[in-house]
């Protein structure tokens, strides 16, 4: 490929090399999403209009998006709480290099046992005739009795938990070991005590960290759909499925209203990953 | 997967460009079975179909009237696959899936429909399955099909008891007895009242049992009265029964089809055991029927799958399944039905066979009231 | 900020400060319970659903389910067809990003901050969105990718390629990273190597590793992925994992229990491959 044209054939050189992968997510990712973006524009005449987003205050739509954003909002507490619990016993906590690395591969697996498995794996512990629900009755407890059910919003924050609290310890690890040292040996030397320390310095400094996280766990559960159907099969609304069911058939009586919904899903996710990559890049400040 | 000839694909492409064909035996003729061409045969549709090379059904579990059986027939008798659809779906469903996929022909998209009898005026009515008349078009009861022929009857079985033996010691003998203190939280529907058909019919059934010579709204009056006392008294567990839910032990009794019951009672081979009792009273007969679409993108062979459905071979499938074949009669007296397939069928006497109006009038009720009467929200989901 | 609290603490805390034999103590304990306490939780569904797929014949414990899921007719297909799905996913992806992540480091870095945002989207845009629009725009004319089976297979083969992006394109540029690209292409070039060569003989080798951790984890999205197999009607694992768990008592969770140990292996073999190595 020697040439004697230098300077054109450069420019056209240098775009070669990436247009295939333009191409590709041209065609399967971008492209796609615009189509739904430009059918969500597009009112039942044909023109432009925001009609259709407009007429997202509709009760089923306002019913699936407010469990998504709730469901969401609460695994990404608990689980961001609780994996940086688990991540910080790890990491820090004395346990041993074989527990750290254990974990670690764990939750590697367990962020993507989502979908049918995972359901499924719920239903044999927590469902009406699961082990811990067969347990409680042996106790003399009726679970199912008392309201609790697995088949619901409950349920299945529980079942969320369990892909949320790894992907926490996943993206948190880097960011405690990158809590140095010499920062706890310089406050202990100080006279500072242990709670000391994590409140004036290792919280301020992983706070935008740990909240970044949070903001992508709530971004994952609010994507989730395999596990919610596996589950519900659509009892529960939920966003997800709501976008499901109206690719199956038009249960919103609108179509443009279904694709409004969908592009509204897509604005939720992209707000929720820039939140959390500016909030990672304050904190690579520090714990670079 | 079949490969597709390149014939197939091209049908496909001109099927899609020029809109769904419509196809009718002529109406009177014994219904020699209709094509796209102008006099058509057996071996003429048999060619078509095989050229598709696949039909795409819907909401057909395996277990249910042994359409696994069926399946393995037909897929030996033609070089046609099955592309089976969402198994565990409903007759609403189905009905959608046609619309949904109304421009894209792909194997998303139905090309038969095996739906509820109250669901098929409906469907014709919307524009969404195309009349065809099968060979044996005029052994099937007149009351069993509509006389364009955009829907016909394939099979029907009668309510009953589907009972876990490992999770009740005695088995109910009729309605009456749901309401017994021995089966707290233990009775369930086979879907919501809101929407399932056998759903609907066991409600109803129960008012025709409190009220055998009532009129069709004192019977759909006195059976959702007749669930709100079970509710009342605990029995009833509202989630979506199946075979599954029964054999797991989360619905001990399932009020469901017969055929239904005694195909699990086998598929769990005693693991645990199961129980099948038709009610002393209110016996109802459900019965279900077929469309082709009228956007399938396979129609010929769906016209062969119904052919074979409705052959002697296809009947006697589903009388292997527990089901009573649309065509039991005539076949009975011709001795096409083994002595001991019969005896696995259950006795019909004393069944209501509803008629459409009686059907739908039922349906209005129940729906209705379910809310306002019985006000409990039946969990549809498919592990619950 | 951290200056300043720190020059702030009293002094007098230096004796009330506990020894740190005793501190490092009370932190083990306490992590101790709090890892104990969250290995209930992850262990139990697995201990429960192991328990329930021994039990399929009455009164003993046996593999029957296990026996009667591999038997089963249509498991065999589903999972060759997840599996056929994967390895061609992860080659597309592979012949699509490693040129591309080449380039940008050695050609283009301006053009970096572009490409890592779309490597992004397969984040923002959710599987059930990104096949919803796949329908929409390829069940019409021109480009008409839905109507028949082996064309939606095309189409779920590609979704997974894009969707396996963000894993490629890190693990692929880590690895371009710790190796010197520009020294390592022009030593080639003056040896009078074309692009295709120095690709193949220079690059791919030396970023095996990181192909592999790449592929895996690709692998791992693949095998069992439900939303876009279900709505383009593809007979893959996904969706017959869904229909066992509809329809059968015992045999989905000996599934479960099969799915977690072949993700369990995927990330595993991640984990040795991308184990520190002994030199610096």
């Amino acid at each position: 490929m020697g040439g004697a044209r230098r300077p054109p054939r450069r420019l056209v050189g240098n775009w070669v090399g990436v247009v295939p992968f333009f191409v590709f997510a041209g065609l399967f990712l971008i492209g796609p999403t615009l189509i739904l973006a430009y059918r969500s524009l597009e009112g039942a005449d044909g023109s432009l209009t925001l009609d259709n987003y407009r007429a997202i205050t509709s009760p089923l739509v306002i019913q699936a998006y407010g469990a998504s954003i709730r469901l969401s909002l609460v695994t990404a507490l608990i689980g961001g709480l609780v994996g940086f619990g688990l991540a910080w016993a790890i990491s820090m906590g004395g346990l041993g290099k074989s527990i750290r690395s254990g974990t670690s591969t764990f939750s590697g697996v367990a962020s993507n046992f989502a979908g049918v498995p995972l359901a499924a794996a719920f239903i044999f512990t927590l469902g009406r005739i699961g082990a811990i629900t067969s347990l409680f009755e042996f106790l003399g407890v009726d679970l199912y009795a008392t309201g609790f059910s697995l088949y619901s919003f409950w349920g299945l924050t529980i079942v969320y938990l369990y892909f949320q609290i790894p992907l926490m310890v996943l993206v948190i690890l880097p960011a405690l070991d990158g809590l140095k040292r010499d920062w706890r040996e310089a406050a202990e030397n100080l006279g500072a005590t242990t709670g000391q320390y994590w409140r004036h310095i290792a919280f301020p400094v992983l706070l935008p960290s740990v909240l970044g996280t949070m903001i992508l766990l709530f971004g994952n559960a609010f994507g989730a759909h395999a596990t919610a159907y596996a589950l519900t099969g659509g009892s529960i609304p939920l966003a997800t499925l709501l976008i499901g069911q109206q690719i199956s058939g038009d249960v919103l009586n609108n179509p443009g209203l279904g694709y409004a919904i969908a592009m509204g899903m897509v604005f939720i996710m992209a707000g929720s990953i820039l939140i959390y990559s500016l909030l990672q890049r304050r904190s690579e400040r520090w714990l670079r | 997967m079949k490969k597709y000839a390149v014939g197939a694909v091209l049908a496909l492409i001109v099927g899609a460009c020029g809109g769904s064909s419509t196809t009718t035996a002529a109406p009177g003729t014994t219904g020699a079975p209709g094509t796209t061409g102008a006099s058509g045969s057996m071996d003429d549709l048999i060619a078509a179909a095989e050229g598709e090379g696949v039909v795409t059904t819907i909401a057909l579990p395996l277990d249910w009237c042994n359409y696994g059986g069926m399946i393995e027939g037909f897929e030996a008798k033609y070089n046609v696959d099955e592309n089976g659809l969402d198994r565990g779906g409903g007759s609403a469903e189905e009905l959608e899936a046609i619309s949904a996929n109304k421009d894209n022909p792909g194997p998303a998209a139905p090309d038969v429909v095996d739906i509820g009898l109250a669901f098929g005026p409906q469907a014709k009515a919307d524009g969404l399955i195309q009349p065809y008349m099968v060979a044996t078009w005029d052994e099937i009861p007149e009351s069993a099909k509509d006389a364009e022929g955009y829907w016909y009857g394939d099979y029907y079985g009668v309510l009953a008891f589907e009972v876990n033996k490992t999770e009740v010691a005695t088995s109910p003998a009729d309605w009456a007895d749901l309401l017994k203190a021995d089966y707290n939280g233990q009775v369930a529907l086979s879907g919501d009242p809101l929407t399932s058909n056998a759903a609907i019919l066991s409600v109803w059934a129960a008012g025709v049992s409190a009220m055998p010579d009532g009129t069709v709204q004192e019977q759909a009056e006195a059976g959702l009265d007749f669930f709100k006392q079970l509710n009342d008294a605990g029995n009833f567990v509202p989630i979506d029964g199946d075979s599954r839910t029964v054999g797991i032990g989360e619905t001990p009794i399932l009020i469901d089809y017969n055929y239904n019951s005694k195909a699990n009672a086998i598929a769990l081979a005693g693991n645990p055991e199961i129980d099948t009792v038709v009610p002393a009273s209110g016996i109802m007969a459900g019965m279900y029927t077929q469309a082709i679409s009228a956007y399938a993108p396979h129609p010929n062979a769906a016209k062969l799958w119904e052919e074979y459905l409705y052959s002697d071979e296809g009947q006697l499938k589903y009388a292997e399944g527990f089901c009573y074949p649309i065509r039991y009669d005539t076949m009975l007296a011709d001795g096409k039905i083994p002595a001991e397939v019969v005896a696995e069928l259950p006795s019909t006497e004393g069944a209501l066979f509803p008629t459409l109006a009686e059907l739908e009038e039922a349906k209005g009720y129940v729906v209705a009231g379910w809310p306002q009467v019985v006000g409990v929200t039946v969990d549809t989901s498919p592990s619950g | 900020m951290v200056a300043v609290t720190i020059s702030t603490a009293p002094i007098q805390a230096a004796a009330e400060a506990p020894a740190p034999v005793e501190l490092q103590k009370k932190n083990r304990l306490g992590a101790w319970i709090v890892f104990g306490l969250v290995a209930i939780y992850f262990l139990l569904p697995l201990a429960a659903t192991f328990w329930w797929s021994l039990r399929a014949l009455k009164d003993q414990y046996t593999l029957e389910a296990y026996r009667r899921l591999f038997a089963d007719s249509n498991f065999l297909p589903a999972f060759t067809q997840s599996l056929v799905n994967a390895a061609v996913a992860i080659l597309l992806s592979l012949l699509i990003i490693m040129p591309t992540a080449y380039w940008v480091t050695l050609r283009m870095p301006r053009l970096r901050p572009v490409i890592e945002f779309i490597t992004l989207l397969p984040f923002v845009i959710p599987g059930v969105v990104l096949v919803f629009g796949l329908i929409r725009l390829y069940s019409r004319p021109p480009l008409v990718l839905t109507h028949t089976y082996d064309s939606s297979r095309i189409l779920l083969v590609c979704a997974y390629a894009a969707l396996s992006f963000p894993y490629m394109y890190r693990a692929v540029d880590n690895g371009l990273r710790a190796m010197d690209v520009r020294s390592l292409t022009e030593a080639a070039q003056s040896l009078g190597a074309s692009w295709p060569t120095i690709l193949r003989r220079v690059i791919f080798p030396n970023l095996r590793v990181a192909l592999l951790s790449g592929a895996l984890l690709t692998f791992a999205i693949v095998i069992g992925e439900l939303t876009i197999a279900l709505f383009l009607a593809q007979k893959t694992f996904g969706p017959y994992m869904a229909e066992l768990t509809r329809s059968k008592v015992y045999e989905p969770s000996a599934m479960a229990i099969v799915a977690f140990a072949i993700t369990w292996a995927a990330m595993g073999m991640i984990a040795l491959i991308t184990r520190p190595r002994k030199e610096k």
